[in-house]
């Protein structure tokens, strides 16, 4: 059997484990810059408010409903997260993280145990030492335990946790599953299923397997297969993936016209880049810059560009990639346009362990201080908090509100940010 | 808080997922604020708090009251070298 655990409203829930006078008030919390809404607390859904509302308008078509907003707070609810993951690898026999909010468990081996009891244990557990509330569903492959997990969530007589262990469940569960909502199937399947009167899980299940497969091709016959009770999709955890590709890009809060605000971005995201590729032990051999104006803005010149170079032996260090970046970034600027977002994306990964050095460009030297220098910042930075050291090209021209230069992190509008209440000593204080 | 040995500036340690009992000092939230107390459960299925003050009663909690236990506080770390005030007295 497997489980999917999920995390009921999980930025609202991180938000309200401190703030207790918050538990029924309505609260949203927005993206990076205070942009738009990407999580609603069940009183927020319950007012009809869609995700995605660009902040401004919740705020103008809804002035006077108390609603509360937050500030994305990542390192609380990165750090919510793993206490729940750390949880749940105390109690299943393994567990493979799928999002910030979901986990899927492997239950193999525990077909003798009365496995509601045991989730609805767990579900406790977690509530009581975190403070988070979450649903499970518990079935035979991955797809039916999603759609169990959906049933927890939506009708309180499960206490939280349904198990589909009986063919009988199995069926029960089906009929009364929109097919829309079956994990695996989108939109446009969804549409074309409707058109052909395939309305529930039930229906689509009931449909032939070859029909399937001609139809909807390997994908469909997958989840088809596991609507019937035979797994056959494997989950890529968080931690197993190996990215082909990396992107650091961001919106700024406010549009940026000279070059050398531009440049610190750029740097920023480079580094950032060349973070996440030593953490994959990976190599990139690629670098794309790309810049874009504000397209909402009809009255600007609107203009939007890219440009990449190729590393002749592909590297890792922040170094290298952030002087690619910033070359590559003077070449596509142009002077009278006002820029909204930008971004650096590293490709052509390979593995850092069999780099191939170039043979006339590679200078052995060099490379091994830039690799050590990479390493020393890690260390550093690991220790003392993200950005501790940096180079010179990522310091920002704006100061903070203390005078001190302004971190990566602190680059956007974040205004309604609550305090790092899990990750910070003196963040939570009782009188 | 001074009778319970805790000062400004100390660092608690708060344990959520133990079972408060008689006697535990805890984080509570009461009507939605958080506040340190010594629980009193010694009394059947009413919960009492030990006031800050030893001379006055223990304090009722009524069903009116939003209360809950939000951790017991396992350990304090006291905090030696204190933030100097504006005031020093010598």
């Amino acid at each position: 059997m497997v489980g999917l655990i999920d995390c009921d409203n999980f930025f609202c829930s991180c938000e309200r484990v401190f703030r207790p006078d918050l538990a029924r008030t309505p609260l949203v919390v927005l993206s990076n810059n205070d942009g738009c809404v990407v999580a609603r607390s069940k009183e927020v859904k319950a007012m009809g408010i869609p995700e995605g509302l660009p902040y401004y308008q919740l705020k103008e078509q809804y002035p006077n409903s108390g609603i509360v907003a937050f500030s994305s707070n990542y390192a609380l609810y990165g750090d919510m997260s793993s206490r729940i993951v750390s949880i749940l690898r105390e109690e299943a026999p393994d567990v493979i993280q799928y999002s910030i909010d979901e986990s899927f468990l492997d239950l193999t081996g525990m077909d003798h145990i009365d496995l509601h009891k045991w989730g609805e244990h767990l579900c406790k557990k977690i509530l009581k030492c975190t403070g988070m509330p979450v649903s499970l569903g518990i079935a035979p492959t991955n797809t039916l335990a999603k759609m169990a997990s959906k049933y927890a969530k939506r009708y309180p007589a499960y206490n939280k946790c349904c198990v589909i262990g009986t063919e009988e469940q199995r069926e029960k569960a089906l009929r009364l599953f929109p097919v829309g909502d079956v994990w695996g199937i989108g939109r446009r399947i969804r549409r074309n299923l409707e058109y052909i009167g395939v309305n529930t899980a039930y229906d689509f299940a009931a449909l032939s397997k070859d029909y399937v497969r001609r139809k909807f091709h390997v994908t469909g016959e997958r989840t088809w297969k596991e609507l019937h009770g035979e797994p056959c999709i494997a989950i890529e955890g968080l931690d197993g993936v190996t990215k082909k590709t990396i992107v650091t890009s961001r919106s700024f809060p406010e549009m940026i016209r000279d070059l050398a605000d531009l440049r610190s971005h750029i740097a920023n995201y480079a580094a950032r880049c060349a973070i996440k590729l030593r953490r994959q032990n990976s190599v990139c051999s690629i670098v794309t810059a790309f810049i874009q104006s504000n397209h909402f803005r009809e009255d600007l010149i609107q203009y939007d560009n890219s440009a990449s170079h190729s590393f002749l032996t592909p590297t890792n260090t922040t170094n290298e990639i952030v002087e690619m970046a910033t070359k590559i970034l003077e070449a596509i600027f142009r002077k009278g346009i006002y820029y909204k977002r930008a971004g650096i994306m590293v490709s052509g990964i390979s593995s850092a362990d069999t780099v191939q050095p170039d043979l006339f460009e590679y200078n052995p030297e060099q490379s091994q201080k830039y690799k050590a220098l990479s390493t020393a910042l890690d260390k550093i930075n690991g220790k003392l908090g993200a950005d501790t050291v940096m180079l010179g090209a990522q310091q920002y021209r704006d100061k903070g509100e203390d005078g001190k230069s302004i971190k990566f992190v602190n680059a956007i509008r974040r205004a309604m940010k609550s305090p790092d209440y899990s990750t910070s000593i003196g963040a939570f204080v009782v009188g | 808080m001074c009778e319970e040995g805790i000062t400004e500036g100390d660092i608690l340690i708060v344990d959520r997922s133990i079972e408060a009992e008689h006697g535990d000092l805890a984080v509570c939230c009461i009507n939605g604020e958080f506040t340190l107390k010594r629980l009193c459960l010694n009394r059947g299925d009413k919960i009492y708090l030990m006031p800050s003050n030893r001379k006055f009663r223990p304090i009722e909690v009524t069903r009116d009251d939003d209360f809950m236990v939000w951790g017991v506080v396992i350990y304090t770390i006291k905090a030696n070298r204190r933030r100097r005030s504006g005031t020093q007295r010598w």
